[in-house]
């Protein structure tokens, strides 16, 4: 059988992915709170009837890097980052969801909201009241939020229980099906935002490699095709 | 080829953020301006293999799967609400607001709006207006004889006339402050009204509820700091320019593609 074609494919296919993967990092190098991801080859082998084994690359796995972002200061009395570990606990429609974008805002009844207008959550579940007019609002590192004269409410930081599980959704909000839990000693900077965790010279420089490493496959496929087609044209003779 | 699509959400996000910044720089001289920021979300993402998913035939499960990212987009163009500097004037009827609020204007169409830019005028008949000729409610009107005027921190106008030495009081601004004051939406002329998102409009005397109080003779100077609009400008730019460079690696894959045979 003629595999060293498919063989490439498989490679091809997925250096195809991983320029997809490399493509959204980049569009989201602005976005706050954004976890760059990778992506990783692993070998897939088939066992062929003769004795002998066809080795395949196969990009099935998705990693994310759950590195620090840079805090950039923003000033907003209700824009906060985290630093460390741990996720803002939001709340959906279809259920909680962690984040690490923290710029948030009252809406028009009070409670503290993300820039998509969903609930942000205390440790309790429940949301947080941010009453009108309060003017001086301040955040502490626990996330305890008070005014002038009162104590407000306090926004959760929770750590998924296995972080690598977690499914990503839209509007930089990760999926932890495996469940969360609170952490401990969770600290959030008030006045800042955390930026996208995205190194561009990481994914430029991943992207050149990429890109190389495709071209090297159309090339292999071109001299398979020529060395088929010659062999070919030999019998034929 | 979806890397390319990608690659363009992500440029004309960056272009959108761009025009967000020259907006804030044109405006660092408009009084009671609030700098503007782009915020951005991901996109989409597609499920190739889901998390959890059975791998092989001995029970293993996939520990992460393969969700492809389909690039960004805005989700907000939120305003920063900090203070601007408060700059002497020394004009009687230039007043800023010290802290949160809004001063309330009729607009011709009879709507409220509201305004931060405290630049105030008096008409032909003597009414109070904005730098526009709208009408600062509630309503105060000078008289023609009046030598000069004060406003006080609670916003109380008093007018003091040749014949009497003592003030009398002809009228008291209010301000309007709301639950989300980001959730206003801009009319252009430094004018706000409110929305859905904002909430009502919470209307007080200046100092009470956490409202800011006047300050006479001043301005509030326009929020925006240069020199962060600047390195903005040049990370926007930067990251347009790795975006595009995207864009040409995925060019040269699809060239690399057709070249063969």
């Amino acid at each position: 059988m003629e595999a060293s074609g498919y063989t490439t494919l498989t490679r091809q296919s997925g250096l195809m992915r991983e320029l997809q993967i490399i493509a959204n990092n980049v569009a989201n190098i602005s976005t706050t709170g954004f976890r760059q991801e990778g992506l990783l080859f692993s070998e897939f082998i088939r066992n062929m009837n003769d004795g002998t084994s066809l080795s395949m690359a196969s990009a099935r796995v998705h990693r994310t890097s759950f590195d620090q972002g840079q805090l950039g200061q923003t000033g907003g009395q209700l824009d906060v980052a985290i630093e460390g570990d741990g996720f803002f606990l939001i709340e959906t429609p279809d259920g909680e969801r962690l984040t690490r974008a923290g710029s948030f805002s009252p809406n028009s009844v009070g409670d503290l909201v993300t820039m998509d207008g969903l609930r942000v959550l205390d440790p309790g579940g429940a949301p947080i009241f941010i009453p009108p007019n309060a003017s001086n609002i301040s955040i502490a590192p626990d996330g305890t939020i008070s005014t002038e004269d009162r104590l407000v409410g306090q926004i959760a930081i929770v750590m998924p229980t296995d972080p690598e599980a977690m499914k990503r959704e839209t509007g930089v909000m990760f999926h932890a099906e495996t469940g969360f839990e609170p952490l401990e000693n969770g600290r959030m900077a008030q006045g800042f935002l955390e930026s996208s965790n995205v190194d561009p010279i990481l994914q430029m420089a991943r992207m050149i490699e990429v890109q190389r490493a495709y071209e090297l496959g159309q090339n292999f496929l071109k001299n398979e095709d020529e060395r088929v087609r010659s062999a070919l044209q030999t019998f034929v003779k | 080829m979806r890397a390319l699509a990608i690659a363009a959400t992500g440029m004309s996000a960056q272009q959108a953020r761009v025009e967000v910044i020259s907006n804030n720089i044109s405006n660092m001289n408009t009084t009671g301006y609030n700098a503007r920021r782009a915020e951005f979300s991901d996109l989409h993402y597609q499920q190739l293999a889901r998390a959890g998913s059975v791998a092989a035939s001995d029970g293993t499960v996939l520990p992460t799967g393969i969700q492809l990212g389909l690039g960004v987009r805005s989700s907000a163009i939120s305003m920063n609400l900090a203070q601007g500097a408060l700059s002497a004037t020394g004009g009687d009827l230039d007043v800023a607001l010290e802290g949160a609020g809004y001063l309330e204007v009729t607009l011709p169409s009879g709507q409220t709006a509201y305004t931060r830019d405290g630049a105030l005028k008096r008409n032909a008949e003597g009414l109070i207006v904005t730098a526009d000729g709208f009408a600062v409610s509630p309503e105060v009107t000078i008289p023609d004889d009046a030598t000069s005027i004060s406003i006080n921190a609670e916003g109380e106008v008093y007018g003091y006339f040749a014949d009497n030495n003592e003030g009398q009081l002809l009228g008291q601004f209010s301000v309007a402050g709301f639950s989300n004051a980001k959730g206003l939406e801009a009319l252009g002329g430094n004018l706000f009204q409110e929305t859905e998102a904002s909430g009502p409009a919470i209307v007080t005397t200046p100092g009470l509820d956490g409202m800011g109080t006047l300050r006479q003779g001043y301005l509030e100077d326009s929020s925006v700091d240069v020199v962060h609009e600047m390195t903005e400008l040049i990370e926007a730019q930067r990251g347009y320019e790795l975006n595009a460079k995207v864009i040409s690696a995925v060019d040269q894959m699809m060239a690399a593609t057709a070249q063969v045979r």
